[in-house]
């Protein structure tokens, strides 16, 4: 317990500066950009005057470590900003107000923005690596236990495939052929569970070659390796070595691959997914926030972003060594 | 007898050529190598000569020339190969220029990424100590921005142009390069050949560069025709959303976005420029993929 504690002790304070780092990054980022909020919030009839004083209400002329320091204390309360632009009902106020400006109060909370947004997201992510795992489980371990035949040809070239499908593109092609031309399925917003499963299918088609091709490689190296062979002149069958001793030694490769690459990779998938099919998760509330220059929504959303990669990788190590007690915290 | 006899045969040509030069050939001996290159020399071919060789135009609009299917389809006529778009202007050449502008910025931002990653990464794991240390938290800092949000952040507040687009994917690209790099050179750093280069009095930087560098290098350098590929998906991406190059400089992700509005009437302005992208980057998936797999065997021994 004590190798735990420590473990985690570490880990998290190094994740912590991780967070605050990418949050600065972020926050500098978005400052010295040109573009600016004000102009957005005010519209295009505002004079100079009364951009000045709103910028100055929000502290947008304070020196940048000024500000962000006042944005680490309000997080620190628990208080992650209003939007510069979505009002409380979620529609966006941008360019409608009068010079004095709507009151910030009245402004959405990004922290309501996101509540309202995550589940979405869940279940979009949720659904395309399900779908990503019925096909790419199946195939990756046929072709890992064989290393030649036609579940190897078959994985190669479909994951081949599959990398080379830009996702906006099959996006598009899904619509047309699964909605547009036949009505099978709805697919632009969202009503119910059913305008889930054509951006899951895009979600899963980007996530499967990756998948397929780490499955198969880590039961292959395990494969090749003299315990397998072992087990089977004690008497093991080929199933039950490879699913008591083959998967079992296969996970640990697999878990650090799926940890840092996969959910990087599943999250900018479900940004452009999110944005192609108008789905109302984080990525679409994102992008929007970015080309309305709504700095506290993109702060937020990246802050989230790194603390879940920081702690999925987190997770997988601690995972890797409770499968693998070789390995050391 | 034959057995023993034909192994210092197969062996005795590769041992006196250079490791690269055997993954190259063990790689070209593949049919899926020799398949995919000729696709993507033909697709070189048809990006450098077509604009001479077809009468008609990238960017001008014309009217009446609007939603011609392509030719393969009822209503479709020559030049127009492929058809056109809302405006008339003709697909084939649109998709050859966006071909040709994709691949140029996937080459450039993945040779820089190459290059600034590798020589962070043989610094880092050369130093050792602190400097290693600080250099890979900052890659794992890097690493913990999704490209796509850092893309979206710096790309939709400033002016996207070819060269911030350059410079978006490098700086999301380098730390693997690093990883991969530093990784490599701490084991390189071992051996005897560098303690020989130290001894008889070698920078640290001529070590690195003169001897190190050349080692560890081409083996990386096979696999980045794989990223070549991602990124040319990533310029398709910002496109589409709006933030990659501008018009009216075509782009795959501006005609697939544009074309989506008259998906149900025309539907081949979005769905077949997406066809040529797709085999192009599929022509250099298939080449770094057998690429790895070759170098994989060589490295391991087994070929």
């Amino acid at each position: 317990m004590a190798f735990a504690l420590e473990f985690f002790l570490r880990r998290i304070s190094q994740g912590v500066l991780i967070v605050l780092a990418v949050a600065f990054v972020i926050f500098t980022l978005l400052r010295i950009a040109p573009g600016d909020p004000i102009r957005i919030i005010l519209g295009p009839m505002a004079t100079p005057s009364a951009m000045e004083e709103t910028a100055e209400r929000l502290g947008l002329r304070d020196p940048i470590p000024v500000q962000f320091l006042r944005y680490l204390g309000d997080i620190a309360r628990g208080d992650f900003g209003n939007s510069f632009i979505r009002g409380k009902q979620g529609g966006t106020t941008g360019g409608s107000q009068d010079a004095a400006g709507a009151p910030p109060v009245e402004r959405a909370a990004v922290i309501e923005l996101i509540a309202r947004a995550l589940p979405y997201t869940l279940l979009l992510a949720a659904c395309g690596f399900l779908l990503a795992c019925l096909v790419s489980i199946p195939l990756g371990i046929l072709a890992g236990v064989r290393n030649s035949g036609w579940p190897q040809k078959v994985a190669l070239y479909l994951s081949s495939f599959f990398v080379s499908l830009p996702n906006v593109w099959v996006g598009i092609v899904l619509i047309y052929l699964l909605s547009a031309r036949t009505g099978w399925l709805p697919a632009i917003g969202y009503q119910h569970i059913g305008y889930v499963v054509i951006p899951a299918i895009v979600v899963a088609v980007e996530l499967a070659p990756v998948m397929i091709r780490s499955i198969s490689v880590a039961v292959a190296t395990n494969v090749q390796d003299p315990f397998y062979e072992i087990g089977q002149v004690r008497g093991l069958s080929a199933r039950i070595m490879l699913f008591r001793h083959v998967l079992r030694n296969a996970a640990v490769p697999l878990l650090n691959s799926f940890g840092a690459q996969m959910i990087g990779m599943l999250l900018g998938g479900l940004f452009v997914v999110e944005y192609i099919f108008s789905f109302p998760g984080i990525g679409l509330l994102t992008i929007n926030a970015v080309f309305q220059r709504d700095f506290p929504v993109i702060q937020t959303v990246a802050i989230f972003a790194s603390t879940v990669l920081v702690f999925i990788n987190i997770a997988v190590d601690f995972a890797s060594t409770t499968i693998d007690r070789r390995l050391k915290f | 007898m034959t057995i023993l006899s034909s192994i210092p045969q197969s062996s005795a040509p590769a041992r006196g050529q250079s490791v690269n030069a055997r993954i190259l050939r063990l790689a070209w001996r593949s049919s899926e190598m020799k398949v995919a290159s000729l696709l993507f020399l033909a697709l070189c071919l048809l990006t450098l000569l077509g604009p001479f060789v077809i009468d008609a135009s990238a960017t001008k609009i014309s009217v009446a020339d609007k939603f011609l299917p392509p030719v393969f389809m009822e209503g479709g006529r020559l030049p127009y190969f492929l058809g056109t778009d809302q405006l008339g202007r003709d697909l084939l050449l649109r998709s050859l220029v966006g071909l040709r502008n994709a691949f140029l910025i996937g080459v450039v931002s993945v040779m820089l990424m190459f290059v600034l990653g590798c020589a962070i990464g043989i610094f880092s794991g050369y130093r050792g100590g602190w400097t290693d240390v600080v250099l890979m938290r900052i890659t794992d800092i890097q690493m913990s921005i999704p490209v796509i949000i850092l893309a979206i952040t710096i790309l939709g507040m400033s002016r996207p142009n070819p060269f911030t687009i350059v410079a978006v994917l490098v700086l999301s690209g380098w730390p693997i390069y690093a990883r991969v790099a530093r990784s490599v050179t701490l084991a390189e750093r071992q051996k005897e050949y560098v303690r020989a280069a130290r001894i008889i009095g070698a920078s640290d930087l001529r070590i690195m560069v003169r001897h190190i560098a050349p080692s560890i290098l081409p083996p990386i350098a096979f696999v980045a025709v794989l990223d070549v590929a991602r990124m040319m998906i990533f310029e398709a991406i910002f496109g589409f959303i709006g933030i990659g190059i501008q018009p009216p400089t075509p782009t795959f992700g501006t005609i697939i976005s544009g074309g989506t509005q008259y998906l149900l009437n025309a539907w081949w302005i979005t769905i077949v420029p997406g066809c040529l992208l797709a085999l192009s980057l599929g022509s250099l998936n298939l080449m770094g993929g057998v690429l790895e797999r070759s170098r994989n065997l060589v490295l391991q021994g087994a070929a």
